[in-house]
């Protein structure tokens, strides 16, 4: 069953906020393992593999600064914080993987949002798919105009500047010729509530999460503080 | 009735030296369709974008002189908001008109009457008879951004359809349709007019359009240098003086004529088969 478009949200700050109050380094181990399983439950462990892959550089950088250098907080510091970014990076990729822009829009309609706000943070969760794309067609047009784009790292670095430049550009053009688009459709209304054309329901699901991830964060802050 | 109203507009883009459009007046009535036609840069996508109320808001730039789109100024804050759903403008890149919130092509057309605020029976009939009327049914489910482009470019007039437009301002509508879709937007932007809606279409495609249009605007350096009938001007040499050029055919008899010059080759020009067959049979 899907979650309320919200739900996500709340699960991913909560997962944030407990990464850093749990007391290291059982507790961020302990999280990131949590997350793990959720994302296999819910057949999301390509999300966990592409965080995995992200953050192996940072990983081995960890391990080198507190554990094998002298002067480092030691291993179980490394492994602390190695477990916390895991544990958010895994899911953040599975909030971005699993959002669906329409049924975010609607469920922000439906309570009320200003439409432009709910746009906004749509437009922020798609840019890197998007700028994937465009940078993708951009490198095949440039490879078709004889651009060699592998090869040495320094015939990599001269591909740059030929990539980079149409892609900002293409990225500024968009943004106006978008907002054009927009507007033609409606979409600064003033006075008038979209329509939802779906709206999401909140089930009790969603409830129990969010209230019990709301209730894991202040346990946690009252464990760590009180 | 006028639809749209552009009284001696001059339209200049930031940091541009020359007038994209000089001293520009053009009236369209409602039912009328009228064919924007003129060489690159003449200034027929920025005559549609000033019409549409959208330049200089996003392009930047100076504008002078009166738009009126139903009486309505789109260009002023405090009256434009009176024109939305009013105006479909649809430019040359289909892709960037989408919403791109849209998992389904029904989704994709649905959002604009969404963003009206319109009842959801209403969405439902609106979004149905424009897919209907695109020949797009079978794409309803499909994600828009899985489309070719001339389905792409369909299920972008099926989004400005949904909204019931008074005034279509199309730039280039035909560029990426196949001869069958070509057809079937001829034959909706027809209907439209019919229904009492103004059409404005900008394109250089003069074999597409003879028979389409009432009326032809042939821009030139952003002033109007003919205003007329499409046929008396796509068979006369101001079309190539100050324009494109006409038909395949019209084309065809230019050079002819260049090679012999026999009078049935001369100006005014056939503009198409049947023309040049009752003009050439021995």
């Amino acid at each position: 069953m899907t979650l309320h478009p919200f739900t996500p949200f709340v699960l991913v700050g909560g997962v944030a906020a407990l990464a850093f109050l749990l007391p290291p380094p059982v507790g961020p181990v302990a999280l990131y393992g949590g997350v793990l399983i959720a994302a296999l439950a819910a057949g999301m462990g390509g999300a966990a593999v592409a965080a995995g892959l992200v953050l192996l550089p940072l990983w081995g950088f960890l391990l080198l600064l507190h554990g094998i250098l002298p002067g480092g907080d030691g291993y179980p510091a490394a492994v602390a914080q190695g477990a916390r970014l895991g544990a958010v990076a895994t899911a953040s990729i599975m909030l971005l993987r699993g959002f669906k822009p329409s049924r975010f829009l609607d469920a922000a309609s439906s309570r009320g949002w200003s439409l432009s706000a709910a746009y906004l943070i749509v437009s922020t969760l798609q840019a890197a798919p998007r700028l994937r794309a465009r940078a993708a067609s951009i490198l095949e047009a440039q490879r078709a105009r004889g651009l060699r784009a592998g090869g040495s790292p320094w015939a990599r670095v001269r591909a740059l500047v030929p990539l980079s430049l149409p892609l900002v550009l293409a990225t500024l053009t968009e943004v106006d010729d978008r907002a054009m688009a927009l507007e033609i459709r409606g979409f600064r209304s003033p006075g008038v509530t979209r329509t939802p054309l779906d709206p999401p329901p909140t089930t009790g699901r969603d409830r129990s999460l969010r209230w019990g991830t709301l209730i894991l964060v202040l346990a946690a802050s009252v464990w760590r503080f009180g | 009735m006028s639809v749209l109203g552009l009284d001696t507009i001059t339209f200049r883009y930031p940091s541009a030296s020359a007038d994209a459009l000089a001293g520009v007046t053009l009236d369209v009535e409602a039912g009328e369709t009228c064919w924007l036609y003129g060489a690159p840069g003449a200034g027929a996508s920025t005559l549609l974008m000033v019409a549409a109320g959208l330049a200089p808001r996003f392009t930047g730039g100076s504008l002078s002189g009166q738009v009126r789109i139903l009486g309505v100024d789109p260009v002023e804050e405090s009256t434009r908001h009176d024109l939305r759903g009013q105006v479909a403008w649809i430019g040359t890149a289909s892709d960037i008109q989408f919403s791109q919130v849209a998992e389904t092509v029904r989704e994709e057309i649905a959002f604009g009457p969404a963003n009206l605020g319109q009842p959801m029976s209403r969405i439902d009939a609106a979004v149905g008879e424009a897919l209907e009327r695109l020949g797009i049914g079978h794409l309803a489910h499909r994600s828009p951004a899985a489309l070719s482009g001339g389905e792409q470019q369909r299920v972008v007039m099926a989004s400005m359809l949904a909204m019931s437009p008074a005034l279509w301002l199309l730039d280039e509508p035909d560029a990426a349709l196949d001869s069958a879709g070509k057809e079937i937007m001829a034959r909706v932007l027809r209907e439209e007019a019919g229904r009492g809606s103004a059409v404005v279409i900008a394109t250089g495609d003069a074999d597409a359009m003879l028979g389409r249009a009432g009326r032809i605007v042939l821009l030139d350096r952003g002033t109007i240098a003919f205003d007329g009938p499409p046929r008396q001007l796509l068979a006369d040499e101001l079309a190539w003086s100050r324009g494109p050029g006409g038909t395949s055919v019209a084309e065809l008899a230019r050079a002819a004529a260049r090679l012999n010059p026999d009078p049935r080759l001369m100006a005014p020009y056939p503009l198409d088969f049947d023309e040049a067959m009752a003009r050439w049979k021995p």
